[in-house]
């Protein structure tokens, strides 16, 4: 299902380190309207496990992750 | 989030009280004339009078004479008059200064940019508390030395320096005396005869005053060029309009700010230092162990394990506003200069937590803060790259 989603919303931190990712994320979020669906990629690995805790604080909801390379995709929906 | 936003940043800056800006508003739209136009018309005298109440307000405050009060617009502004000034004034006399390394920026570069421009500067060590070593400071007053510049408490730990030991220590050697007050102004008593201090920096808007205005005392007689030219305001020492909404908003800022509201933030951050001990472990105290050697709104913790970057921004998502001495978020790998004079490794710096009270705060919503540290601080631990 992940590899078919739509986004509406890609913020690319590919590179990127703590907290970097994290930023981006709720800059993407503050942005984006109630129901798109963000995706954040990146590399870092301390990003990937943050950003869905972030998501949780945020009371929004995580559709899922794919990786692929040792990039890792993340699915919000706001 | 399921409680209003908390703010403990006050070190940054405050709210400003709405009785501040009630004081202010006529100044915008009634009485809005050039104070020095006293001497041309009824509404440069109205102005001249609210600038000059606000100023004996702040004289009095600190045992002064209205006189020796010189608006600016903050503290940034006064810091840099006092040392550039003092220094411009003691050109091809003297030319050595001495300050702390953990004085805030607007002084320490100053200090650094003088030294650059050809004058000798000392930088103070401190101990891991934050104390400047007054021994030290004793060996490194020559004839040749015109400033001592010291801070009254620190921006991120919070101590407070023996600044009534270093005061005499000044008058004894024939040395000028500043001291930044910027933080501590009004929560702690500064009497400039009993400190001996020939220059002191305050400003409102830490004070839940105005932003945009400060003020530097000058004790009668001090040798100081001004260091910003085209009129003759402010005694000749400051040029420029003078901001007279801003400076009555500083004076009623400091009406409002009673001794028993310093009580009352000394009893929250005594619940917070005792919150977070009792329910985090592996947690480390920046700064004095004693809370009276603290500024009183001040708590500086590292949490063993985690970034400091990472709780602050799972913090501020659970609605919480906190700082960090980790200068990651600049992108500068450099840890806060404070902590690195303490003698913390970089890791403990990049840990650090500031949390910063005044009066708004409330002790339901100390409660909340380290419940959801205790949260993130575990969460994150969970997932630290630097756990064994």
């Amino acid at each position: 299902m992940l590899q078919t989603i739509q986004s509406d919303i890609v913020v690319d931190v590919v590179g990127e380190t703590c907290p970097v990712p994290l930023v981006e994320m709720r800059k993407a979020v503050m942005k984006a309207k109630k129901g798109d669906i963000i995706e954040v990629k990146g590399t870092h690995p301390a990003s990937k496990q943050e950003i869905p805790m972030a998501v949780d604080s945020l009371g929004l909801e995580l559709l899922g992750i794919r990786e692929e390379d040792q990039v890792w995709h993340i699915f919000i929906q706001k | 989030m399921k409680h209003e936003r908390i703010y403990l940043d006050n070190a940054a800056t405050t709210r400003t009280d709405p009785e501040v800006v009630k004081a202010m508003a006529p100044y915008f739209t009634e009485t809005y004339a050039v104070a020095s136009s006293q001497f041309s018309h009824m509404p440069g005298i109205q102005a001249r009078e609210g600038l000059d109440r606000s100023r004996e307000v702040i004289a009095q405050k600190i045992n002064a004479k209205p006189e020796e009060v010189v608006f600016t617009s903050g503290g940034t502004e006064a810091n840099n008059l006092a040392v550039k000034g003092t220094a411009w004034a003691h050109r091809r006399k003297k030319d050595h200064l001495i300050c702390s390394k953990v004085e805030h920026n607007t002084v320490l570069h100053s200090c650094q940019w003088l030294e650059q421009e050809g004058f000798q500067l000392t930088l103070l060590d401190v101990d891991d508390e934050g104390f400047v070593d007054l021994t030290q400071l004793e060996k490194s007053i020559t004839d040749r030395t015109f400033l001592v510049s010291i801070q009254h408490g620190n921006q991120e730990v919070g101590t407070i320096q023996p600044i009534e030991k270093i005061g005499r220590i000044c008058t004894d050697r024939g040395v000028i005396f500043h001291v930044d007050a910027a933080l501590s102004f009004t929560t702690l008593d500064l009497d400039v005869d009993r400190v001996q201090a020939d220059l002191v920096t305050l400003t409102a808007h830490k004070i839940h005053g105005p932003k945009g205005v400060g003020a530097l005392y000058i004790r009668k007689g001090t040798p100081i060029k001004k260091m910003m030219h085209g009129g003759y305001s402010e005694f000749d020492l400051r040029s420029g309009t003078e901001n007279v909404a801003g400076a009555v908003g500083f004076g009623r800022a400091v009406e409002l700010a009673q001794p028993k509201y310093v009580q009352y933030i000394r009893s929250l951050q005594k619940g917070l230092f005792e919150g977070l001990k009792k329910e985090i472990d592996g947690i480390r105290i920046n700064g004095p162990k004693t809370l009276s050697k603290r500024l009183p709104g001040n708590v500086n913790v590292s949490f063993d394990l985690i970034e400091g970057e990472s709780v602050v921004l799972h913090l501020d998502m659970k609605g919480i506003s906190v700082i960090t001495g980790s200068a990651c978020f600049s992108r500068s790998l450099e840890p806060s200069y404070v902590m690195m004079a303490m003698g913390f490794s970089h890791e403990r710096a990049h840990g650090s937590i500031r949390y910063t009270l005044s009066r708004y705060n409330r002790m339901e919503e100390i409660d909340i803060v380290v419940k959801s540290c205790k949260e993130v601080v575990e969460a994150l631990r969970k997932i630290s790259p630097l756990k064994g």
